[in-house]
């Protein structure tokens, strides 16, 4: 099928979603100075890149908190004390979390208590925090025997492997930053953190080899394979004869990667950032790969359809609208520099929209130094359309990292941005035409407890939105937690689970604007905020 | 004779200490040292400054030779300045007569500030590698030296590169825009004209259209080394243009394994190499350091071959936007088959010439002066990237290769190499009849 007749079967699927009132568009109201947190990315040249947040709930109350990394200053974690659909209201809690040297952090329930953990990306030696409650951390490296290594560490995906009671972690690391002169072509091993041979904790870490400075890395089930692989978007400023990155991970053997046989075409790029998302309905995800003065927008093509897929992909990120090449308001015109990006519905219309970082890496002056972040706002033809100046989150600010997550629980989400040496900027969505809304949280029994690698669906209106539950992507940034569906006008929903075992759980009806406990083998149960 | 030993023990241990990658026996001398260590950095830096295409490119790489040459040959008795001779440079600022210079230090100082110039807009690790080498190497000339020599030493280096900059500013090529993709490009309509090839925004008009009024270097003007027009444009069977657009077909759906190996190996893609000219002053670095070459042969050769280069692309240019042909992705598509995919990305620019082929002519005539019409040598440019030297008989054979590397990667006609080639003959001439020796 081509890709206009993808997009015409597309439209025609969400012609049937029930649309509300986009009169307005979306909106957010800055409530930056309010909030509390006041965590900058600091450094020079060692932290250029990274600058991540992360969002999980680690206080048990429902609500998302947030930990923003410092670089070379302390790194902060934050309680969310914000109340349902109030201004977004934060509190430094003293965590353990209070580290130097952090790039990035993804959470994860490492050990399967039901606590979530958070993994820190440094530079120096990475950092296993095990969760222990009410928001407080501990070293766990010797614990798990996590081997933090010593690197510059910029980008982190993690997996149940098929049948693992221990997840599996990828950490992609940046160049030698010891070589001062000469760092060109320094590029330093990524690794891959698999289980113990006794099931809990961690072996010592495969190399990754080759490693080619990858900023953005990602465990996604391409090709619904039921066995995600790696994808890893690589730096080209800094390696030799390197590329974009797709790794097969077979659960009794070391990774290997695909190759142009098997359909991957070379793709070099300032690889900085992996968003995935369905776009097109037809249940493979689309890929935006963030870069310099361009960005990609990946489809699979040929499109699948009934033979085995291959790893081959068109760019379609111009006819879609999402090239993002140069800033879209102010004066510079120079080409951008974007770093994290995130497919999400910020306004609940059924329709992802996307949202990317943007900043020059550090006065260069060949990029755009007034470099306004993007809020792309997906169309029902499929395209999209820039909405950031009029939604109020055109930050020139130097973004880096970011998490787009429902702080106050309101049903929309709501947008906090990591900046280069400028304390991190935080917006609340208060668009008043959003449409209807689901949140999700997913659980399953045994070690992957919330049920990496599953695909939750929604079906409404005639069509099926989908989202694979992965850890890792963005640029340094990570969440868990809630999981965002926007259903337009309609009053209710069905929702199913695709476990990671490939095992689909039955459609269940569920009533719009409502949180819901996604057990696996039983139906919804409704949750409520506490306040 | 000892102060000598120490600094050329300090250069050796800067040079293991700092570029680890460097042969031992590249420490002959401190000036050698710093030509070639300088020159490592600038290959990186092109790679890894988006303002440097290959134009751009072949321009830095011919002031920074001119900066070098004029540094040594102030302190020279064998050889004479450009001035007067390369367009536009009027005489170096001079030396003391009474005065002791250390021609190390002279030629560090010139070349750190030439670099700082030229590559102005490279990133921040860039700029970090040129706050270390300049640190690094600085350190090791001035080891023992008097004061009032080094302080000398530095200014006169630091004065040549100035005059070399200030005369830069006026060429036409000092200020790149949008890295040299015009905002308000206006084409032209035609079925034979030039379109955009590449789905980045960006690259929706031609690079740097107004290059090929640049002031040259060694040729009177852009225009002194004309090309007759390429065939004329037609979509009929049997036509002259016809047949070269099916050559290029034909050939890319038969490529054999060493075809797609030349047309990887001089593909030389910005910001993915050191660029074409970046390519040959590789090999001219290379060659240099395995003859042991002194100072004066160092800056004599880079000087010419950036000359070549620089004007090479500016003659190249003129005739790409005086005849503004479409390229054969555009034409294959069109006429031959919809979904034909040439190996190479086509570069954001006309067809005719084809710039590597001219600015590889005019390498080859140049080095061929410089080293010897049948001088063998093992091209090893790409290694770090995984692609494996190559042998040639000559400067001229690897041109030569050069040119048909860009038909088997589908990105020119014949006529585009042929010619291309040809108009690198004449460009390296004028280089070659600069007078370096007195």
């Amino acid at each position: 099928m081509t890709l206009s007749a993808r997009l015409a079967v597309l439209l025609a699927a969400l012609s049937g979603l029930a649309a509300p009132s986009a009169a307005e568009g979306p909106r957010f109201v800055e409530e930056t100075a309010a909030a509390g947190p006041d965590t900058a990315f600091e450094g020079d040249w060692e932290y250029m890149v990274g600058g991540g947040a992360a969002s999980f709930d680690c206080s048990g109350d429902g609500f998302a908190d947030l930990f923003l990394s410092g670089g070379a200053a302390p790194s902060g974690l934050y309680r969310n004390v914000s109340a349902r659909g109030g201004p977004l209201r934060f509190q430094r809690v003293a965590s353990g979390l209070e580290v130097t040297g952090v790039t990035g952090a993804y959470p994860l329930d490492v050990d399967g208590d039901g606590l979530q953990d958070l993994i820190l990306l440094r530079v120096g030696e990475n950092l296993a925090m095990r969760g222990l409650g009410d928001c407080r951390f501990q070293r766990a490296n010797e614990a798990w025997g996590f081997d933090g290594g010593d690197a510059w560490s910029t980008a982190l995906a993690a997996t149940w492997e098929r049948g693992a009671g221990w997840p599996t972690i990828a950490i992609g690391n940046y160049v030698d930053r010891r070589e001062e002169a000469f760092p060109w072509g320094s590029c330093t091993d990524n690794w891959l953190h698999r289980p113990a041979a006794g099931g809990t904790g961690f072996a010592p870490p495969l190399p990754l080899t080759p490693s080619h400075c990858a900023l953005s890395m990602l465990f996604t089930d391409w090709n619904r394979s039921g066995q995600p692989a790696l994808r890893v978007s690589n730096d080209r400023e800094y390696y030799k004869g390197g590329q974009e990155q797709l790794w097969h991970m077979p659960p009794d053997g070391p990774p290997r990667l695909y190759t142009a046989e098997e359909g991957w075409k070379p793709l070099r790029i300032w690889g900085m950032g992996i968003a995935s998302a369905d776009l097109t309905g037809d249940g493979y995800p689309e890929y935006y790969l963030t870069s310099m003065a361009d960005n990609k927008l990946q489809t699979l093509s040929p499109p699948p359809g009934d033979g085995p897929v291959a790893p081959s992909y068109a760019d379609v990120a111009w006819p879609k609208g999402l090239t993002a090449h140069r800033p879209h308001t102010g004066g510079d015109y120079r080409p951008s520099t974007a770093w994290h990006a995130q497919f999400e519905d910020v306004d609940n219309d059924g329709l992802l929209d996307l949202y990317v970082a943007k900043g020059n890496v550090d006065r260069m002056p060949d990029f755009a130094l007034e470099d306004p972040d993007n809020l792309l706002m997906q169309q029902p033809d499929g395209t999209f359309v820039e909405a950031s100046v009029a939604a109020g989150v055109a930050s020139t600010a130097l973004s880096r990292g970011a998490v787009i997550a429902d702080f106050n629980l309101d049903g929309r989400l709501d947008l906090v941005v990591v900046n280069r040496r400028a304390p991190a900027r935080i917006w609340r969505n208060v668009t008043s035409t959003a449409g209807n809304w689901l949140l999700f949280d997913l659980h399953q029994p045994g070690p992957n407890a919330d049920a990496i690698g599953a695909w939750l669906e929604v079906r409404c209106g005639g069509t099926v939105l989908r989202r694979e539950i992965t850890v890792g992507g963005g640029h340094a940034s990570g969440q868990a937690g809630w999981r965002h569906v926007g259903i337009g006008a309609e009053p209710t929903a069905e929702v199913r689970v695709i476990w990671p075992d490939g095992t689909a759980g039955d459609w269940h009806e569920v009533a719009a604007n409502g949180f819901y406990r996604l057990a696996r083998g039983a139906a919804p149960v409704a949750w409520q905020p506490p306040r | 004779m000892i102060r000598m030993s120490r600094r050329r023990m300090a250069l050796g241990l800067a040079c293991c200490l700092a570029v680890p990658a460097m042969p031992v026996w590249a420490v002959a001398s401190p000036a050698p040292e710093v030509m070639s260590t300088w020159y490592r950095l600038v290959l990186e830096l092109v790679r890894h400054t988006p303002t440097h295409s290959p134009p751009v490119a072949s321009r830095a790489f011919a002031y920074l030779g001119i900066t070098a040459f004029e540094a040594v040959a102030g302190g020279s008795a064998r050889l004479v300045s450009l001035a007067g001779q390369v367009n536009g440079l009027t005489p170096l600022p001079g030396r003391d007569p009474a005065a002791r210079y250390d021609e190390a230090v002279v030629l560090q100082a010139a070349l750190a500030a030439a670099a700082r110039d030229f590559f102005a807009n490279t990133g921040p690790t860039g700029q970090r590698a040129l706050d270390a080498v300049e640190r690094q190497l600085s350190a090791a000339v001035a080891a023992g030296l008097p004061a009032d020599v080094l302080a000398r030493s530095v200014a006169h280096g630091r004065a040549v590169a100035a005059h070399v900059v200030a005369w830069s500013e006026s060429d036409g090529g000092a200020r790149i825009v949008n890295m040299g993709f015009p905002l308000d490009h206006a084409p032209p309509d035609g079925p034979a004209v030039w379109v955009p090839t590449s789905a980045v925004r960006q690259q929706q008009a031609p690079l740097l259209p107004r290059w090929g009024a640049n002031r040259t270097f060694a040729m009177p003007d852009g225009g002194a080394c004309p090309l007759p027009p390429p065939p004329a444009y037609s979509e009929e069977p049997g036509s002259p243009f016809h047949a070269e657009a099916t050559e290029v077909y034909e050939v890319s759906r038969a490529l054999t394994a060493e075809q797609r190996a030349i047309a990887r190996f001089w593909s030389d893609d910005p910001m993915l190499s050191p660029t074409p000219p970046g390519h040959w002053i590789a090999i001219a670095r290379a060659l240099l350091l395995a003859e042991n070459a002194d100072a004066e042969r160092w800056v004599d050769v880079m000087a010419r071959l950036g000359i070549a280069q620089a004007d090479a692309f500016i003659g190249c240019w003129n005739a790409k936007f005086q005849y503004d042909l479409l390229r054969p992705v555009t034409y294959i598509r069109r006429v031959i088959d919809k979904g034909w995919e040439p190996l190479l990305i086509t570069p954001p620019f006309p067809e005719y010439p084809s710039g590597h082929s001219t600015q590889s002519g005019a390498s080859a005539e140049v080095l061929t002066a410089l080293f010897g019409a049948d001088f063998a040598f093992e091209d090893t440019t790409h290694v770090a990237d995984g692609l494996p030297g190559r042998h040639f008989p000559s400067f001229w054979a690897a041109a030569e290769e050069a040119g048909i590397s860009r038909l088997y990667g589908g990105i020119h006609f014949r006529a585009a190499i042929a010619r291309g080639l040809d108009q690198g003959r004449c460009i390296g001439a004028h280089a070659n009849a600069l007078r370096t020796w007195r």
